[in-house]
């Protein structure tokens, strides 16, 4: 039976957009500078991201990228609230198969970051654990207070199914 | 009755950089001395429940699989899953930290070629695949590797611009 149904095919082109609800943040980037445990100070120092010609501290890079803040909603089964095209197939997981990012500019503490995400392609293709999977295209646009294009992060994801004894 | 004042909220001073404080910048590659091959500096670390649910945490990701044992043995993986955007953190701040400040990642093409878990180490290497010079300035490509033993784990090729010297 094909992953790929009628009801997905007709998701293909939709779109969502989440408006920013606050600035990145200061503490938004001190804490990802954390986690990935990266000193630099351009991260969390105003005079040294001044020094290196910046108006603010900046964030890492793909910080920009990480927007599950903006969907603004209660955890889902699976205890996400992030974006979600919430599509319909059955017993699966979801894993990434790879993010092409592009950057315009520094994302600044100061920045108010929109996102807007579209949902490209789906292709169903054989899986080497048998079967099939579905391969899961989106576009997110993240754009400033003045709507200007900060970043672009195209992401594929695949769908696996589990079978019935999942 | 008269009520205390309701104690103000202020807004705290921001520690202001005083200027007798020079600032001094990391130093930043020089383009013109790389060329294709030119590796780049090592890297490994064991990626604990901890740096998982950190990671999450600092990116609003509450997914139970990157924290969750049973949830990802009934997903049918063997432990909590490293989450793929990590590895773009990772490639990220090794690019830039290498780089320096005058560098600016513009663009990662970003792989992720098998899955890693809570309790693997991972070794980052790469090398610097083209060097650029564009009207604009400078720009470097770098391969960028992540490997859990033999295993490639995700790779990257990582796009840097340079200011025009």
């Amino acid at each position: 039976m094909s992953l790929l149904t009628d009801e997905l095919r007709a998701m293909i082109g939709r779109r969502v957009h989440y408006p920013a609800r606050e600035p990145m943040g200061h503490a938004s980037i001190r804490y990802f500078a954390l986690a990935i445990d990266d000193d630099n100070p351009v991260y969390r120092d105003e005079a040294y991201a001044r020094a290196a010609g910046h108006a603010d501290v900046i964030a890492p890079p793909t910080l920009v990228c990480e927007t599950c803040q903006t969907a603004d909603r209660q955890p889902d089964a699976d205890g996400y609230i992030g974006h979600d095209w919430h599509l319909p197939v059955g017993n699966s997981r979801l894993i990434r198969a790879g993010n092409d990012y592009s950057f315009e500019r520094p994302v600044l503490a100061s920045d108010w970051i929109s996102a807007t995400w579209t949902l490209e392609s789906m292709v169903e293709k054989p899986s080497s654990r048998g079967g099939t999977q579905l391969f899961v295209q989106s576009v997110a646009r993240y754009t400033d207070a003045e709507g200007k294009l900060v970043a672009t992060n195209r992401e594929t994801l695949v769908i696996q199914p589990l079978g019935t004894a999942g | 009755m008269n009520h205390p004042p309701i104690p103000m909220t202020t807004t705290p001073a921001s520690p202001a950089p005083s200027s007798a404080t020079r600032v001094v910048l990391r130093p930043t590659v020089d383009p013109a001395a790389l060329s294709p091959g030119t590796p780049l500096p090592g890297w490994e670390h064991r990626f604990t429940e901890v740096d998982l649910v950190a990671y999450g945490a600092a990116t609003w990701d509450w997914h139970r699989v990157h924290y969750d044992l049973a949830y990802a043995k009934s997903r049918k993986l063997p432990g909590v899953l490293i989450d793929g955007q990590v590895y773009g953190a990772i490639f990220a701040k090794l690019a830039t930290r290498w780089a320096g400040p005058g560098a600016f990642l513009s663009g990662m093409g970003l792989k992720m070629r098998s899955m890693a878990f809570a309790g693997d180490t991972l070794r980052a290497e790469g090398e610097v695949r083209s060097v650029e010079s564009l009207a604009s300035g400078d720009q470097v490509q770098l391969s960028q590797r992540l490997l859990c033993g033999d295993r490639l784990i995700a790779e990257a090729l990582t796009t840097l611009r340079f200011a025009k010297r």
